[in-house]
């Protein structure tokens, strides 16, 4: 109760609990409503001068908190230190699973009470709202609430149950204590409302804390659980990293672009030479040859060796080798070509191509001839076939190589990124594969 | 890390420019068989060392 100077009055300081005579020290003074004695759990009327019995304690179960009560110490986001008074543990059931968090009740004289809550090894900083979200105040099951013009995506609905307590509390609390949960996202914040049953609905706004900053600000001893999961609320470590990935690599592409165009313009793709030359497959005679000899100059570049026959509904394999007149030096290659065509049910089809291309990588410049040697079905009719040689061809493959890795590392940014959401939101009551009957008993929990 | 990608996108541009200039490509061509300049005279005697081929023989 404030005096007359606004300041709270001590109106407790210790009590004794009549179930067990233990003495409780009661820490928040006159915001205590209800104590838990620290020794055999009863839930204990701090506003009543006698120290009634509200709740005996009947379970089995005794959590001991992470956070010692009675440990001091600051909490993200907040400079004044606040010292850590009450501690529950509440739990919500999905398909008959029972999911259990922990929220500990931290207090400053001077700036009222916070929150930290643990799920699964993530820490939320919870204070509650001194104004309302945007819209109605009573939450819904779906939807977008709006506050202080941050959209928040409803995430889940569910009855939590206390299931233990201990410490001090502001309000009236008990072990067996139902509320309706509705948690609202826009990471790292978590907007949360708690309906009871007299309809009362407390708005709270939660900010994702690495474990480290309450270890620290507190002094925690130990070791905190083990982070289990994506929460809710937990920051995606892929937030903007895709988005600035795909931005350079739109700048990457263009540059290759550039160098690919820069490329084409350069390149000379000189006819050094061109052939035309009959096969026929009935002769007995060997088929292989040798062309006059052609230059190729300049640097070493890429050589284009093109085929173009007239082949139909036949095949036909040619053997080459270019080999410098001066060195010896020889350059193996084949092209094996096949043009079929007709008509079945119909319906006209081709099959193969009469013309094809080797590219020989790197040739260096010099005196040249081919030996060519044709092969094909022994049955077959007499082919003619012209041999063409392109001086410094340009090629898209490793420009098209080069889009293919700028954009792999991105695309598997944004795999990941999607992974990590699907995550989290697999735990929602929008999780994908989730059907409208499992939302329904979610939210009938 | 997108720095890192970065250099990495710059590092695939530089070996894709010295590609191109170079005229390298991902098909390996045998290469390196010193042939006598006699084979002008007589190309049958030349043995080439490539495989054969898979022949599409027509029909639907």
């Amino acid at each position: 109760m404030p005096d007359g100077k606004g300041r709270s009055r001590v109106a407790v300081q210790a009590v004794n609990c009549p179930n067990c005579g233990a003495t409780t020290a009661v820490r928040t003074f006159g915001h205590a409503v209800n104590v838990v004695c620290q020794s055999c759990h009863s839930i204990l009327d701090a506003k009543d001068p006698g120290v009634t019995i509200l709740q005996k304690f009947k379970k089995a179960m005794v959590v001991e908190p992470l956070i010692p009560l009675g440990t001091r110490g600051t909490i993200p986001g907040v400079s004044h230190p606040f010292e850590a008074v009450g501690f529950q543990v509440r739990q919500i059931s999905v398909d008959g699973v029972a999911y259990q968090w922990r929220e500990y009740l931290l207090f400053n004289p001077y700036h009222g009470f916070r929150y930290i809550t643990e799920y699964g090894g993530h820490w939320n900083v919870v204070a509650t709202l001194r104004s309302l979200p945007d819209g109605d105040h009573m939450p819904g099951n779906s939807g977008i609430r709006t506050y202080q013009g941050q959209h928040y995506r409803h995430f889940q609905s569910a009855t939590a149950t206390t299931v233990f307590v201990l410490g001090e509390f502001p309000w009236q609390v008990r072990v067996g204590d139902q509320a309706v949960v509705v948690d609202y996202v826009a990471p790292p914040r978590l907007l949360s409302a708690e309906v009871t049953a007299d309809k009362e609905v407390n708005w709270s706004l939660g900010q994702y804390t690495k474990w480290t900053d309450i270890w620290t600000g507190l002094s925690v001893p130990g070791q905190p659980p083990v982070v289990e999961g994506v929460f809710a609320n937990q920051p995606s470590p892929y937030q903007g990293v895709s988005g600035r990935m795909w931005r350079q690599a739109a700048l990457l592409m263009l540059l290759a672009a550039i160098v690919w165009v820069v490329h084409l313009a350069t390149a000379r793709q000189q006819q050094a030479f061109r052939q035309a030359l009959v096969y026929n497959p009935r002769s007995t005679q060997d088929a292989s040859l040798v062309t006059p000899v052609f230059e190729l100059d300049g640097r070493a570049t890429a050589v284009e060796v093109e085929t173009a026959s007239n082949l139909a509904n036949q095949w036909m394999d040619v053997g080459y080798a270019l080999i410098n007149n001066d060195t010896g030096q020889t350059f193996e290659f084949a092209q094996g070509l096949s043009a079929y065509k007709g008509v079945e049910d119909g319906e006209a089809w081709t099959e193969g191509s009469p013309v094809g291309s080797v590219t020989l990588p790197s040739v260096p410049a010099g005196r040249y001839f081919l030996r060519v040697e044709p092969e094909a079905e022994r049955s077959g009719k007499p082919v003619s076939y012209t041999v063409t040689v392109v001086r410094d061809v340009a090629t898209p493959v490793w420009f098209l190589g080069a889009l293919i890795l700028i954009a792999l590392p991105p695309l598997m940014t944004s795999f990941r990124a999607a992974k990590f959401e699907g995550r989290r939101w697999q735990e929602s009551d929008h999780a994908t594969g989730k059907s409208s009957d499992d939302k329904k008993d979610d939210d009938d929990e | 890390m997108s720095r890192l990608y970065f250099v990495y996108g710059l590092i695939v541009i530089g070996i894709m420019g010295t590609a191109q200039y170079r005229g390298w490509r991902l098909m390996p061509v045998t290469e390196g068989r010193t042939v006598p300049k006699s084979v002008r005279d007589n190309p049958g005697s030349y043995r080439p060392v490539y495989g054969g081929f898979w022949h599409f023989s027509g029909g639907k």
